[in-house]
């Protein structure tokens, strides 16, 4: 259990946002924020990640996308809207391929809003996610 | 039962049931015939296994009938010249007519006594060919009437197991020779054999690769023909055992570099290779037997039997660079490949040329090493070939690409086949031993020789290694689904044969500490004293040990961790990752622009351009001729 | 009898726990060179235990066998070469062990696996011909392919064979999937084709290879401490700086081409050791 807080591997996916979110995201892993000393990896691969943070709107094309990358993760695993595009759309939630923030799709755990949300707030969002997952698991241990 | 039957049987036999399978066109018959062949000479050999060696002499019928069989032989391949008009072939009878007349009936040569000997390597040459054969018999029984009905019209089966099992007596015959006269007739019988099955499609192509194999094929009579020429003007003999014993001299080392070069012929060495590469258009058992684990053995057997006489000269080492430089060669080339058979002939090629650099190392551990080779090789080649042709007749392709999923399509076939590729590049079954050996003896070239050989020797390994490897990967890409494996429905020859050859390639891998104490160390010991005598558990020898059991056992404790582990962990089957872009259910496509749906391919690697074999083998060839010149070179001056 | 056993065994058994330090440290000292903190010592092991408590995916039922038996493999090849056993036959069994992971990456019919897949083949055709002509070196040098010869040598290694000692570091640097060499799969923070030949491990078939991995960058690391026999501590000084150098190499230095990966290790390995031999030759010593 405690392994799995101090080895949270993400799945960085940008939904079609304007990269702002994503470019922060990467922020956070550099020297100055440093995530990786939380144990926190960006690893592109969704079978061997645990959180899915996600960037940009749900719209029609990337559902699909979406919900198979949110598929191929195994349990226990996380979800963080970043940004308020993937939280409820943004600026473009009116837009007629948008269908809204991307827990029209799949299942949310933290949202972090802001545009761009900063790596402050992202690392903020990470924590609440552990926090989530470690009062998770009583319920989840089959 | 005493040896001589035994070795009337070995020889005779087939030429027997090799007629009454003629005579007799019908299946049944045919199945009879070949099914009580193989399983006589399986015994037969196991017999004279048990009894040991002897000498025989033969009445003067006996040479009579082969001189005159000879001739016979000799005037059908120049009739054979005359009609595909093949220039070759017509000077290369000839250079053997005339001088095989001249040679038999105005020379004077004193007749050798013992005609036939059996000893400790022609026993292991015998159940090589009568194990290994019979079982490719039993296959062929199988392959042809599935070949056959594809093509539809008459029955020509009958002329094919003519051939093939002719090819088994006719080996037989030219393990037991003393005489070069006979090991000559023997041989071009083999060359007969060879030429027939090659052609027996009887399309262009065929007719084509197997005018190649004959004119090779006489290049080595033409060979053998002058080697006993130079033997009789030296010693006055062409008794084999004689030459070996006699006194070194120009003369000697002469014969055994023109022997050494119809070997050559034989086992498609550098810059013979070509047939070998062309005979693939033959029916497979023809691959499996001919061109993987009997007849090609001739030559190889030829270099083993006059290795130890040559120990320390510079003809020994010229042999072992011709050998090496060929299984050097072929690796590369065989990582260009994309047709299955190809790629199972440049092996071939390639573990006979390192089968022939061992013996010709003339070290005690190197014939060894060269003994254990051509003993696991053969079978492990004959069971691939075997694969390869059960596939082909499913899936009606050579093209290794298109040889996919075949976990799925046919579990059993396919399973077998990765066993036997794995048994030819990994350290759980012998061929790796032999290697293993082979690179400990590398380094005993005179010294700045041994740098070249070495640096040949890495990297034809290294070459083999990612030639299996990427086809083994290739061939275990299995599209993802639920559903079961198909059943597969082998016929029985085909199970008989195959699971037999299996249980050979793994019963020998686990007993390789026997066949070194029982069957290797024996024949080392004729020439260069006691080598082995190591556990079963440790191969030992004076460069290291090998451990074949200790593996089998880590294998064992794979599938039970392994299975272990999966019993109480389970697993979903999962697609694999394609960005998100899976379709539902599908398993081999992804979604693409306009959500279109596109079949995704991956091709294998093959390294063209830089690799191919319009690039390489015209230059390989040219090196293979120049270096046997400079093998006759070094005896003649 | 039992004594003599006990030191491999407890070497052995000690591997997992020293290999997932080392990687540990090899994050660290990473981190520090980028002017990062870098994740505690002990973080490779909370990765292999949250792996291994996932939902377990796989690509086919042959994936928790053929991880598996990579891991064991490389396990038994770590075993022989602590109990001094023939060296060429343990890079053959390194060798199986590696073709296991292969296997299993083209086995998934993925894209990203099967290109992995055989960029860890021209990986291992890259470091393959160095370690045999190191194991051919100890022959020619020692009389035999035993590593127990090694110790039984009069000279170090690495006063006799410096060539194969040096491109032991091209060994290291694809063996750890570092810049220049990474190109099957890189290590945690880097990616390359996903995550190459691992792309389709997950949960307990990830940890299991994850294993494998520390232990065979273990087992290289003992080959090199051979150098220099005869005080395993300095042999072991010598690895650790090689293993550093790798570390430096793969924060100066970007992915290079597979081709170029192919071209280095061969031109390099080849010339120096045939030449290492060509000294040995002249001066006499074998």
């Amino acid at each position: 259990m405690k392994a799995r807080l101090k080895s949270l591997w993400v799945l960085h996916y940008d939904g079609g946002s304007c990269n702002g979110c994503d470019i922060e995201i990467l922020a956070a892993l550099t020297p100055k924020f440093d995530v990786e000393r939380f144990g926190i990896v960006n690893i592109g691969d969704p079978k061997q990640a645990d959180v899915l943070l996600v960037t940009g709107p749900a719209n029609h094309r990337n559902q699909r996308v979406l919900r198979n990358l949110y598929d191929q993760m195994p349990e226990p695993k996380m979800v963080i809207a970043v940004g308020t595009c993937a939280c409820t759309g943004g600026v473009f939630h009116n837009c007629p391929n948008v269908l809204g923030g991307i827990d029209k799709v799949i299942p949310v755990d933290v949202y972090v809003p802001g545009c761009a949300a900063r790596p402050e707030q992202i690392i903020d969002g990470v924590v609440l996610a552990m926090e989530k997952l470690a009062g998770k698991a009583p319920e989840e241990e089959e | 039962m005493n040896t001589e039957t035994l070795i009337a049987v070995n020889i005779g036999l087939p030429i027997v049931s090799a007629l009454a399978a003629f005579l007799f066109n019908h299946r049944r018959a045919r199945e009879g015939i070949v099914s009580v062949t193989a399983l006589t000479l399986i015994v037969s050999s196991l017999l004279l296994f048990l009894n040991g060696g002897m000498e025989l002499s033969l009445g003067h019928s006996f040479e009579v009938i082969v001189v005159v069989l000879d001739f016979v032989l000799l005037l059908y391949f120049l009739y054979q010249g005359f009609k595909a008009l093949s220039w070759q072939v017509i000077v290369l009878s000839l250079g053997q007519l005339a001088p095989a007349a001249y040679f038999e009936f105005v020379l004077e040569t004193p007749p050798v006594e013992a005609i036939l000997v059996i000893d400790r390597l022609s026993i292991l040459m015998t159940l090589i060919i009568n194990v290994i054969g019979s079982i490719v018999l039993v296959y062929a029984l199988g392959y042809m009437e599935e070949h056959e009905s594809h093509q539809g019209g008459e029955s020509r089966q009958n002329l094919f197991f003519f051939y093939l099992v002719l090819l088994l007596g006719a080996m037989n015959g030219l393990v037991y020779s003393n005489s070069l006269y006979w090991l000559y007739f023997f041989w071009e019988v083999t060359t007969l054999c060879c030429y027939e099955l090659i052609r027996y499609e009887g399309t262009e192509e065929a007719t084509e690769n197997g005018l190649r194999a004959l004119w090779m094929g006489l290049v080595g009579g033409v060979a053998m023909i002058a080697a006993m020429y130079v033997a009789n003007y030296g010693y006055g003999t062409i008794a084999i055992d004689e030459l070996l014993a006699a006194i070194p001299s120009r003369y000697l080392y002469l014969t055994f570099a023109l022997m050494a070069i119809a070997a050559f012929t034989k086992s498609a060495q550098l810059p013979f290779q070509s047939w070998l590469i062309g005979a693939m258009v033959a029916p497979t058992p023809v691959s499996a037997l001919l061109h993987s684990s009997t007849m090609v053995n001739a030559g190889v057997y030829l270099v083993l039997r006059v290795a130890p006489a040559i120990q320390g000269t510079y003809l020994t080492y010229g042999i072992a660079f011709i050998g090496i430089f060929s299984f050097m060669v072929t690796a590369i080339i065989a990582l260009s490949q994309k047709l299955s058979k190809k790629i199972l002939a440049y092996s071939t090629i390639g573990n006979l040329g390192l089968i022939i650099f061992c013996a010709a190392m003339n070290t005690p551990l190197s014939y060894s090493a060269a003994t254990i080779l051509l003993l696991f090789h053969s079978m492990s080649k004959g069971l691939l070939f075997m694969c390869a042709g059960v596939i082909e007749n499913r899936l009606h392709t050579r093209q290794i690409e298109d040889w996919k999923g075949l976990i799925s399509r046919l579990p059993v076939t396919a399973a077998i086949t990765m066993v036997g590729m794995v048994s030819m590049f990994l350290p759980l079954f012998g061929v790796l031993l032999g290697k293993w050996a082979a690179i400990g003896i590398t380094a005993t070239a005179p010294l700045f020789l041994s740098i070249v050989m070495i640096a040949m020797m890495v990297i034809g390994s290294s070459a083999t290694t990612l030639f299996w490897a990427k086809w083994l990967g290739h061939f275990a890409i299995t599209p993802m689904s639920d559903s079961e494996p198909a059943k597969e429905n082998l016929p029985a020859t085909y199970k008989l044969s195959l699971y037999s050859m299996l249980g050979l390639v793994i019963a020998a891998s686990l007993g390789s500490g026997l066949v070194l104490n029982r069957l290797v160390a024996p024949i080392v010991a004729m020439n260069y004293g006691k080598v082995w005598d190591t556990s079963i558990l440790v191969l030992s020898s004076q460069i290291g040990s090998f451990m074949i059991l200790p593996l089998w056992a880590a294998l064992a404790a794979v599938f039970i961790v392994g299975g272990l582990i999966f019993r109480s962990k389970g697993g979903v089957v999962k697609p694999p990752y394609m960005s998100g872009e899976n379709v539902e259910g599908e398993p081999e496509v992804f979604r693409s622009t306009a959500d279109g749906v596109v079949k995704y391919q991956i091709a294998g690697m093959f390294f063209d351009p830089d690799i191919t074999e319009s690039r390489w083998v015209p230059y390989s060839t040219l090196a293979g001729v120049f270096l046997n010149m400079i093998l006759l070179a070094l005896v003649i001056l | 009898m039992n004594f003599r056993y006990m030191v491999p065994i407890l070497y052995v058994l000690a591997t997992p726990l020293m290999g997932g330090l080392m990687m540990g440290l090899d994050r660290k000292i990473t981190a520090r060179m980028q002017g990062r903190v870098g994740p505690p010592l002990v973080q490779p092991f909370y990765d292999v235990i949250k792996l291994w408590g996932k939902e377990p995916f796989i690509s086919s039922r042959m994936q928790p066998i053929l991880a598996t038996g990579y891991l064991v493999f490389v396990l038994t090849g770590l075993t022989l070469l602590a109990l001094k056993a023939d060296l060429l036959h343990i890079l053959f069994t390194l060798t199986l062990a590696d073709i296991c992971l292969i296997v299993s990456a083209y086995n998934s019919e993925s894209p990203y696996s099967n290109l992995g897949g055989r960029r860890e083949l021209l990986a291992m055709l890259s470091y393959e011909p160095i370690m045999v002509l190191t194991a051919m070196s100890i022959q020619i040098v020692t009389g035999s392919f035993l590593v127990s010869g090694i110790f039984s040598y009069g000279t170090p290694l690495l006063l006799v064979m410096p060539a194969a000692f040096i491109v032991q570091i091209l060994v290291l640097i694809i063996d750890m999937k570092k810049s220049p060499y990474d190109v099957s799969g890189s290590g945690h923070a880097h990616q390359e084709l996903v995550r190459g030949v691992y792309t389709e491990f997950s949960g307990y078939t990830m940890a299991l290879v994850e294993l494998g991995h520390w232990i065979k960058t273990v087992f290289i690391l003992s080959l090199i401490c051979l150098f220099w026999a005869h005080n395993l501590l300095f042999g072991a000084v010598l690895a650790l700086a090689l293993w550093f150098l790798a570390i430096l190499a793969d924060n100066i230095y970007p992915r290079l081409t597979w081709k170029s990966m192919l071209r280095t290790t061969w031109l390099t390995g080849f010339t120096l050791i045939l030449a290492n031999f060509v000294v040995l030759i002249v001066l006499e010593v074998i």
